[in-house]
């Protein structure tokens, strides 16, 4: 329950998540990559973040989740999630609303090389238990 | 006293021709006012219009491998990664020397990071929509990433022999049967030729834009550069047309937290979290 940040370098899970993991990464690198390259993020690791939804960022060039996390010292910090824009994710069945500040998350993402609380977004999982990707054709 | 009123009223009056002819002149170069014969002529086109976005779900799926090259350039996408057909450009010992020295500097990410937008040819290959409008003497392509435009013209006007150099360089159109051929020429040192690889002053791209099927659009680039290239290169897509869609709105500098540095160092800045205005 307690929001605590943990590395996943299980191999089972490695294992068990890499399809999954490559082909949402497959779908999520090109459009980042059309605007910035993903070298701050470790490609390699996952983390999970579980919090509060803060602030739900539904902005150009991305959308970023920013999340209260429980940490040691009984106060909370400040993570960012960056997402992919409001105009790829809107043609993807997102909307401004999908992620609701106060609300209960958990984000697996890619986190940054240099330690610092920040991901990139790879799934999220809702107060209402739906999963949400970034994945998938565009609907017309 | 009275002579110098002579003077001044003869000046004005000589100021008032020359703005009469300078006004003519201008009225001789302006094109014509369209008329419904041509606004109908536009009907007899091949329908190109609407918002168009690269197939395999343009950014949503296909095949997308390889992470973001050290040295992708302005906001090129990789070639292979847009169902892009190409065997890779061509180069001089002079332009092979440039990206290699390019290459060296192991930039980790382009000003793209920072919002500069790509230009041509970069700008066509980005995971978002366009919207192609054709008017009589012009083809405009309005593109969501960056909100960039494209100004074509097809009213027979002749490309610049000495072009400034800009992020689209100039371009004009013309109809070859069922294809827009598109000219352009000068383009700003800020581009680039294709990831990593810059252009010299002399680049110029074709661009043949077609029909395959109602709702799918090829589009066929060759960039040729005697500078730069031993041989044209080029490149296709293929497009697919959403009628359903609009153009959304994307303006980079709203709540861009990347940034690449001068030294080429890419991060994020989180100091300024939720830099978009509160409400």
């Amino acid at each position: 329950m307690k929001g605590e940040v943990i590395m996943k370098v299980n191999p089972r899970r490695i294992l068990v998540l890499a399809l999954v993991t490559l082909s949402l990464f497959a779908a999520s690198v090109g459009p980042i990559a059309a605007h910035h390259s993903t070298v701050p993020f470790d490609s390699t690791k996952q983390t999970t973040i579980t919090g509060i939804v803060k602030e739900f960022d539904w902005t150009n060039p991305h959308t970023w989740i920013w999340i209260n996390v429980p940490n040691d010292k009984g106060g909370v910090d400040l993570w960012g999630v960056e997402g992919m824009s409001p105009n790829y994710l809107g043609r993807r069945g997102w909307t401004k609303n999908t992620i609701k500040p106060g609300e209960k998350i958990t984000v697996v993402g890619r986190p940054m090389k240099d330690g610092s609380k920040a991901a990139m977004f790879m799934s999220a999982t809702l107060a209402n238990g739906k999963v949400m990707t970034q994945s998938g054709q565009p609907t017309d | 006293m009275e002579n110098a009123r002579k003077k001044l009223s003869g000046f004005i009056a000589i100021l008032a021709a020359a703005a009469v002819m300078h006004t003519a002149a201008l009225a001789q170069k302006a094109p014509a006012p369209p008329t419904a014969a041509d606004w109908a002529a536009l009907a007899k086109l091949p329908d190109l219009t609407g918002v168009w976005e690269a197939a395999l779900g343009g950014g949503g799926g296909g095949a997308r491998g390889a992470a973001a090259a050290p040295t992708a350039g302005r906001g090129a996408a990789p070639a292979a990664a847009r169902g892009a057909t190409a065997a890779g450009p061509q180069l001089t010992p002079e332009y092979a020397a440039k990206r290699d020295a390019l290459r060296a500097l192991a930039r980790e990410d382009n000003e793209s990071a920072n919002c500069l937008p790509p230009g041509m040819p970069g700008i066509m290959t980005q995971p978002y929509p366009m919207e192609f409008l054709l008017t009589p003497g012009k083809v405009t392509i309005v593109i969501e990433a960056y909100t960039q435009v494209r100004h074509i013209y097809t009213d027979g006007r002749k490309l610049p022999g000495d072009p400034d150099e800009k992020f689209f360089g100039t371009s004009i159109g013309h109809w070859e049967g069922d294809t827009l051929v598109v000219e352009t020429v000068g383009f700003s040192p800020l581009t680039q030729l294709a990831a990593g690889i810059p252009h010299s002053d002399s680049m110029k791209i074709l661009e043949r834009f077609r029909l395959t099927d109602p709702d799918t659009m090829s589009i066929e680039t060759t960039i040729t550069d005697p500078k730069a290239l031993t041989a044209p290169y080029t490149s296709s897509r293929t497009l697919k047309r959403h009628r359903n869609w609009t153009i959304a709105e994307y303006i980079c500098e709203e709540n861009n937290h990347n940034f690449v540095d001068a030294s080429g160092k890419a991060g994020i800045k989180l100091d300024n979290p939720g830099t978009a205005p509160k409400k």
